[in-house]
């Protein structure tokens, strides 16, 4: 089992609390989690990513209890087994898109041990996703939003971390490109170690997933 | 990281550059002036050493040496031989070189002295003048010059100089008697470069026809062979260099010459005088470092201040940093690695503007006062005070480094 959550609640203040169904999500599978805006999925999204304290319930990722480590240690997880593709500006604006792709692999030992030829591997996952050599080269206000998300995606996945969280990554895509990216997002997954989180509120993107979650309704 | 940051920093390379600028340009002030300082300092305590006592008529005690050692001011009174020859056969006395001051060669002052001179007076600790080419003065026509003059007027052994009446260049010529050049002095560092030397009585000699400042009698229509020793004998003196048989009776001998009875005259403990001088500018000194420090202070701020609105437009790049799993301290060490990078930076190229400027005025300065400024790159105070600086901006970077942690710890990515 990669991730597990039981009773997950969050409190905001009086008149917004969240409370989000358990989740159990086995290595390989694509999970949808779908649900109107407000409903707490950017909230729950931070709770899994380790950057939100946990008030209370339990979430536990390859094993290990989050409520048991420190903030720094939930970071070091963070850098070695999630890799998060936000919405949009995923990227630094000042580095390529090479560089912003390789970056989740400096600050991690675990994946960079994963990764044998960097350049190739990056490349390769780019070349997957529609991305030439080329256009890597470039900076990210010269890559089309597509291109940055795709970038963003390769960051993602570099170093097979095990646990791919994506929020609204269609967000700023049109409806067809929204189909394209989802399915070249899936195909990505290395089904026997990694299985992957998509927070959306667009019910187009379901057939690509083996789950559909709803949250925020009670 | 250390990549990062460069990038990070070469993406806002104006704002950054800028700093980078105000704040080197801040520290080669601050070091340029005090090296001015330290310079100035020790060129004046450096010029004359080996003379316990500057005796010289009664008035301040700074001006007379301000004037005989490092012929800054013009001498306002002089001293009577026959006062001067009472005060020499003193037992304390163990040497005694009159001067004589007033006419200038070319802008160089005339000094007009005994051929003691050549072996009483010092320079910077006990070293003594040194003849780089000839010898002294031993006959009324000849004359020695320090090792600038030579180089600056082009000057050798037995070229035929005339003096010029009064401090001024363009006062008037004592055309009617020339000097030959006897001898060259050695590089000093010190005013004597600058100097002209004469005997006592070649001084006397050109002034021989004078009356009320304007000459009466020109010396062309006459035989010197005929002018009897004691007409060439001079009346009076500007100043009396003086060395004590010991250091003991200093202060009861300078008690006993201010007592004089017979003429108004004194005596200086040069180190005394220009202790007196420091004090003096001591004020201006430390106000001007004061103002040097600010402009640093200001300049830190300036740093601090522009990596902290950097901040509010690199909140992007936080939180994918953040997402990447780099965690808050680690963030704020980021930050902390720009401004070390910018402040180091600075020092570096604030010791290359320092190794410039330096070079730019030294030629300046010692034409203009005799003093001799420090040219290396980096001394162990100037290391020690750019360490300060740094050090400082360091800790005002807290601050936003701080910011940064407290900003992104407990915090959700938000969109």
């Amino acid at each position: 089992m990669i991730l597990e959550t039981t009773a997950l609640r969050y409190n905001y203040g009086p008149g917004n609390k969240l409370k989000f169904p358990d989740l159990k999500v086995a290595a390989g599978e694509k999970i949808a989690l779908v649900g109107a805006s407000g409903s707490g999925k950017s909230t729950l999204l931070n709770l899994l990513s380790g950057v939100l304290p946990i008030q209370s319930g339990s979430i536990r990722l390859l094993g290990r209890s989050y409520n048991d480590l420190k903030p720094i240690q939930l970071d070091r997880i963070r850098a070695d087994h999630i890799g998060i593709i936000f919405q949009s500006l995923n990227l630094i604006p000042y580095l390529s898109g090479f560089e912003n792709a390789v970056l989740g692999l400096a600050f991690s030992k675990a994946r960079r041990a994963k990764t044998e030829d960097v350049a190739h591997v990056t490349t390769t996952l780019g070349r997957q996703l529609g991305l030439a050599p080329d256009t890597l080269k470039r900076r990210p206000n010269e890559l089309s939003v597509g291109q940055q998300q795709r970038v963003a995606v390769i960051r993602a996945m570099l170093g097979c971390p095990e646990l791919i969280l994506a929020d609204e990554p269609t967000a700023a895509l049109d409806p067809s490109a929204t189909k394209k990216f989802i399915s070249e997002l899936s195909s990505s997954i290395e089904s026997s170690t990694q299985a992957i989180i998509v927070i959306s509120h667009n019910p187009e993107i379901i057939p690509w997933f083996d789950r559909v979650i709803r949250i925020g309704q009670e | 990281m250390f990549r990062l940051a460069m990038a990070s920093m070469r993406s806002r390379l104006v704002a950054v550059g800028l700093v980078i600028v105000a704040l080197s340009a801040s520290m080669a002030l601050l070091l340029t002036v005090e090296r001015i300082q330290q310079a100035t300092k020790s060129g004046f305590n450096q010029s004359l050493s080996g003379v316990d006592l500057v005796l010289g008529p009664r008035g301040s005690g700074l001006e007379l040496v301000l004037y005989t050692v490092f012929h800054l001011g013009k001498p306002t009174n002089n001293i009577t031989t026959a006062t001067v020859l009472d005060i020499a056969d003193d037992p304390m006395v163990e040497w005694s070189v009159p001067v004589a001051l007033g006419d200038n060669h070319r802008g160089f002052r005339v000094i007009s002295t005994t051929d003691e001179y050549f072996d009483r007076i010092k320079f910077g600790g006990d070293r003594p003048l040194v003849f780089a080419q000839g010898t002294t003065f031993s006959n009324l026509n000849e004359v020695v010059i320090g090792s600038e003059v030579a180089e600056a007027l082009g000057y050798t052994l037995d070229t035929a100089i005339f003096v010029t009446h009064g401090s001024e260049m363009l006062g008037e010529l004592h055309d009617d008697f020339s000097f030959n050049v006897t001898g060259i002095l050695a590089p000093t560092g010190t005013p004597t470069d600058r100097a002209v030397f004469v005997s006592l009585e070649g001084y006397e000699l050109i002034h021989l026809g004078w009356k009320n400042g304007s000459k009466a009698v020109s010396l062309e229509n006459l035989d010197i062979g005929t002018i009897p020793k004691e007409r060439l004998f001079p009346k009076t003196v500007t100043a009396v260099y003086l060395g004590l048989r010991s250091k003991l009776g200093l202060f009861k001998f300078t008690r006993k010459v201010n007592d004089y009875p017979e003429e108004a005259i004194s005596a200086v403990i040069p180190g005394v005088a220009l202790a007196e001088l420091w004090s003096m500018v001591g004020t201006v000194d430390s106000v001007f470092q004061l103002l040097n420090w600010l402009i640093i202070g200001i300049s830190i701020i300036g740093m601090v201040t522009m990596t902290m609105t950097g901040l509010d437009g690199r909140t992007r790049e936080m939180t994918i940093l953040r997402a990447l799993g780099v965690s808050p301290p680690r963030l704020a060490c980021l930050v902390l690695l720009e401004t070390i990078i910018i402040s180091l930076t600075a020092v570096l190229s604030a010791v290359v503007l320092v190794r410039l400027l330096t070079l730019g005025i030294s030629d300046l300065l010692g034409q203009w006062a005799g003093i001799r400024i420090q040219l290396t790159w980096l001394a162990a105070n100037e290391l020690m005070t750019l360490m300060i600086i740094v050090l400082t901006g360091l800790g005002a970077s807290l601050i936003p480094a701080g910011m940064v942690y407290k900003r992104s710890l407990h915090r959700g990515f938000a969109n």
